[in-house]
């Protein structure tokens, strides 16, 4: 009975035999993620054939009009901007373990703080945008250092914390716009249009706007400050075993929740990012889907800055390409958004192979 | 399948008694460029207790890894009673007969151990089949003289009764070949004892244990055939009383390692003294009570006692992790740090090499480089806030990884969690010992470790103590205690209940650990 079960003879299913991979190279690991983007990018272009797309559309659309008008490269680079910003914020939260959900909130916030400062008038012209900046910053930490002091101090977890004060946030930003921060002119739900001087520039002799530098600029700080810095070497412990970080002597506290206000400030200058170079006003949905694609973008970027970056402007391209598909091919939002969950779960799931190997028996 | 127990099995009608069990020829196995095994030959007999024995990294549990069908073999022949077979996954192995115990548990924790059981070996409607293996198990115990309450939940069995609920469930899959990884590891001796007792028992009905150690008081009390592996070879399968055990340690690790005792010259004045600490657990339970020690410099003070006595809460109180409720520690040329912060007793020269390495030692994800200079970067050793200065710590810890004498290591950004526990022991003494740390405190250094590790472990305690250093050496080992030891204290009850000055009595201490003196 049990020598019949085994036999020599193998179909080709029992020829696979999955094992535990020891440990990747790290460029294999780029290949395999690679391919799985390729993978989820194939399906995604796939579906959108089905759909009626042509495949000449599809080139065209994705890849020829947005390189080559110009108009199309800035409205990637204007939506990339707070993509990246966002994207960090989930970068440095997640490397603290630290669930940030709450980044929509905090750009709720920070755009709040930034136009607290416009519709007030407070401080020189010339330092006003600078200032709402830095305002935006601190806003987005005031709006996260609950969840962080509550899980810190009482072990409450901040994934359903942070995630329950995006709403409140949001109706707290409801009862500005219908409330005292009406516009004064319309009397639409937004606040009064910023000045030219409070909101982010064009660059002189450029097309585009200052954000896209401004996200790069973070980037090349959020860099340092983790592969350079000791603040970076010591969260690595923090991330990999906080008790032995503990006994080594790390006091992990106190990263975790830098870690946690650095999340909400970047969390809080992407909604200023949003409302000033985009908007030029608080309006009542500007903030809509980017703490989700923050969380989505960290993720796919494994928290890798530059990653973060490729992500960002990929989604950047997906939304600006998006708009052209809904209104000339009348292909649903909820496609783009189908097309977004495919990429996630084909890297995710190469990531399975990062662990596991299958082997063929012989 | 018709249900065989193993009493079923007692049948002296059973088919082929005189070959083999089982039997690997030529297998070889890699990793990359790693070769794990390399042309290794084993044989199994019917009705025996088989140990495995060999170092850290000697490729015994890859060995039987491949044989319950968690990894497939490069190349080799596997025979089960005599027939050529393919395993390719555990599920194939349990058709065959053949079951492990690995020595991490795999049981889902909140379920009940039959629950565990029923989840590997369930078929048919849940009450049925849980019914079906409530008898299978009972009456299995009851042969083999195990005694688990199967109703309570895993979480709240102890380790030994965890592990039986383990084996239970392959008995339950009418497993005939036994394997169980390191046993012992995480046993106490009386516990092991009861263990291998039950697995005669299993043997003598019929069915084949191999078990996996580097204990060699294991093996020559309780196995029939001992086949020694070293670096991916079987170096031989010899007969307990065959040979003694310098003569199997020079099998197993290549040449005769001796470890004598060597007591201080030169004791000097107080270095650490506790005095009358108490501290209460979560529960308001104490779990250190009036605990009071000195020890001086160019001193090892050795605490034996059996584990669950306030050691762990000890150790966590010696490196700062926990706060005493009341009493003081003293350093003699510092005064009272009872409050200080982990980071503050490091700069003070304490340092802790703590049992649980996994949890406490090392953060096994990150790279071999990373763990050593942790401790360095703190102190600024590697560069300053702003930035660190990664070439400095390659530097450093190629020097280190020599000095020590950690091996295993392919690259510096290898992640330790790779090393072996022996190279992974030698890697956090290299960081800790770096600074030349005035006080240490050991917590069973060598638990997991083999015989060569063990001493090199032994070795370097022995330096810091001829340096000047003060030596805290907690262990459970008697026979540890015993080597190593200049003073001993016995503790029980979260507090030291009798000191004895080296060379002491066994049977004394022996007795103070189990009875209060």
């Amino acid at each position: 009975m049990v020598e019949s079960t085994v036999k020599n003879q193998r179909n080709l299913f029992q020829r696979f035999n999955l094992e535990v991979r020891d440990h990747m190279l790290a460029w294999q690991q780029a290949v395999l993620i690679f391919g799985g983007l390729l993978l989820g990018l194939f399906l995604s272009a796939l579906m959108l054939v089905v759909a009626g797309v042509g495949v000449s559309d599809l080139l065209n659309e994705f890849i020829i009009s947005i390189f080559t008008s110009s108009r199309n490269i800035n409205a990637v680079l204007l939506l990339s901007a707070p993509l990246v910003i966002v994207g960090l914020s989930a970068a440095i939260g997640f490397k603290a373990r630290f669930w940030n959900i709450g980044i929509e909130g905090q750009v709720i916030f920070g755009a709040i703080g930034a136009t607290l400062i416009a519709n007030y008038d407070i401080g020189p012209d010339g330092f006003r945008v600078l200032l709402m900046g830095l305002v935006a910053a601190l806003f987005g930490m005031a709006w996260i250092a609950l969840p962080m002091v509550l899980r810190l101090k009482l072990q409450v977890n901040e994934i359903i914390s942070t995630l329950l004060l995006n709403y409140i946030a949001f109706n707290f930003l409801l009862h500005l716009l219908f409330g005292s921060w009406k516009d004064p002119i319309t009397s639409f739900p937004n606040s009064k249009i910023y000045d030219q001087f409070e909101r982010l520039p064009k660059l002189a002799g450029l097309d585009f706007n200052v954000s896209i530098l401004l996200a790069l600029a973070l980037v090349i700080i959020f860099v340092w400050v983790l592969a350079v810095s000791r603040f970076g070497f010591v969260l690595k412990f923090v991330y990999s075993n906080s008790k032995m970080a503990k006994s080594i002597g790390i006091n992990v506290g106190v990263l975790v929740a830098c870690a946690a206000l650095a999340s909400g400030a970047l969390s809080g200058i992407a909604g200023f990012t949003i409302s000033a170079s985009i908007d030029s006003r608080l309006t009542q949905s500007f903030f809509v889907g980017y703490g989700f694609l923050g969380i989505l973008i960290g993720f796919l970027a494994r928290n890798n800055p530059l990653l973060v970056v490729l992500f960002s402007v990929m989604m950047a391209i997906l939304m600006v390409a998006g708009q052209t598909l809904q209104v000339f091919y009348q292909i649903p939002f909820s496609m783009i958004q189908l097309i977004q969950a495919t990429i996630v779960i084909c890297v995710a799931a190469s990531e399975f192979f990062i662990h596991h190997r299958i082997r063929l028996v012989k | 399948m018709p249900p065989t127990s193993v009493v079923g099995q007692l049948d002296p009608a059973v088919k082929n008694t005189a070959g083999f069990v089982l039997e690997l020829r030529n297998i070889v196995k890699t990793f990359g460029t790693f070769t794990a095994l390399d042309d290794v030959n084993f044989n199994l007999k019917r009705g025996e207790v088989h140990a495995l024995l060999g170092e850290n990294g000697a490729g015994k549990s890859t060995l039987m890894n491949i044989v319950c069908g968690l990894y497939a073999a490069d190349s080799g022949e596997r025979l089960h009673e005599g027939e050529p077979v393919w395993i390719s996954n555990p599920r194939e192995a349990h058709a065959l007969g053949i079951g492990m115990v690995h020595q991490h548990y795999k049981l889902v924790k909140p379920f009940s151990a039959l629950e565990n059981i029923q989840l590997e070996n369930g078929s048919g409607p849940y009450r049925t089949s849980l019914n079906r293996i409530r008898q299978k198990a009972t009456e299995i115990s009851k042969i083999i003289g195990f005694e688990v309450d199967l109703d309570l939940p895993v979480e709240q069995l102890s380790i030994s009764e965890q592990q039986r609920v383990e084996i239970l469930k392959i008995l339950t899959a009418d497993a005939r070949i036994i394997i169980l990884d390191e046993p012992t590891a995480v046993l106490t001796d009386m516990e092991a004892e009861n263990m291998f007792t039950a697995m005669r028992s299993l043997a003598a009905t019929g069915c084949s244990v191999v078990f996996v150690t580097h204990k060699l008081r294991e093996a020559f009390s309780f196995a029939d055939r001992i086949t020694v592996m070293r670096g991916g070879k079987t170096i031989n399968t010899v007969l307990p009383n065959q040979l003694d055990v310098t003569e199997l340690t020079t099998l197993i690790v290549g040449e005769t390692v001796v470890e004598s005792v060597n007591r201080s010259k030169n004791i000097g004045d107080p270095k650490i003294t506790l005095n009358e600490i108490s501290m209460k657990r979560n529960n308001g339970v104490n779990a250190i009570t009036d605990l009071s020690f000195q020890v001086r410099s160019g001193e090892i003070y050795g605490i034996a006692g059996i584990g669950g006595n306030g050691q762990n809460e000890l150790v966590a109180i010696l490196s700062g992790l926990r706060k005493i409720d009341t009493g003081s520690i003293e350093l003699n040329d510092v005064g009272r740090v009872e409050n200080a912060t982990p980071i503050e007793l490091r700069d003070l020269g304490i340092v802790c090499i703590h049992s649980d390495r996994e949890t406490y030692g090392l953060a096994y994800g990150l790279n071999i480089a990373e763990n050593f200079s942790i401790s360095g970067v703190l102190a600024g050793e590697f560069g300053s806030y702003i930035k660190v200065k990664h070439k400095l710590i390659h530097e450093a810890t190629e020097l280190a990884i020599e000095a020590y004498d950690v091996r295993g290591v392919r690259t510096l950004n290898q992640k330790a969690g790779l090393l072996s526990g022996g190279n992974a022991q030698k890697l956090v003494i290299a960081r800790e010992f770096s600074r030349e740390p005035s006080i240490v405190v050991a917590h069973s250094p060598c638990r997991g470790l083999d015989v060569r590790a063990s001493s090199a472990v032994h070795e370097y305690l022995l330096k810091a103590r001829d340096r000047g250093g003060a030596v805290v050496l907690i262990s459970e080992d008697l026979d540890e205690i015993l080597l190593m030891s200049d003073r001993i204290g016995v503790m029980s009850g979260g507090a030291i209940v009798a000191e004895f000055d080296a060379p002491a009595n066994r049977n004394e201490i022996g007795k103070s650990m189990t009875g209060h003196g």
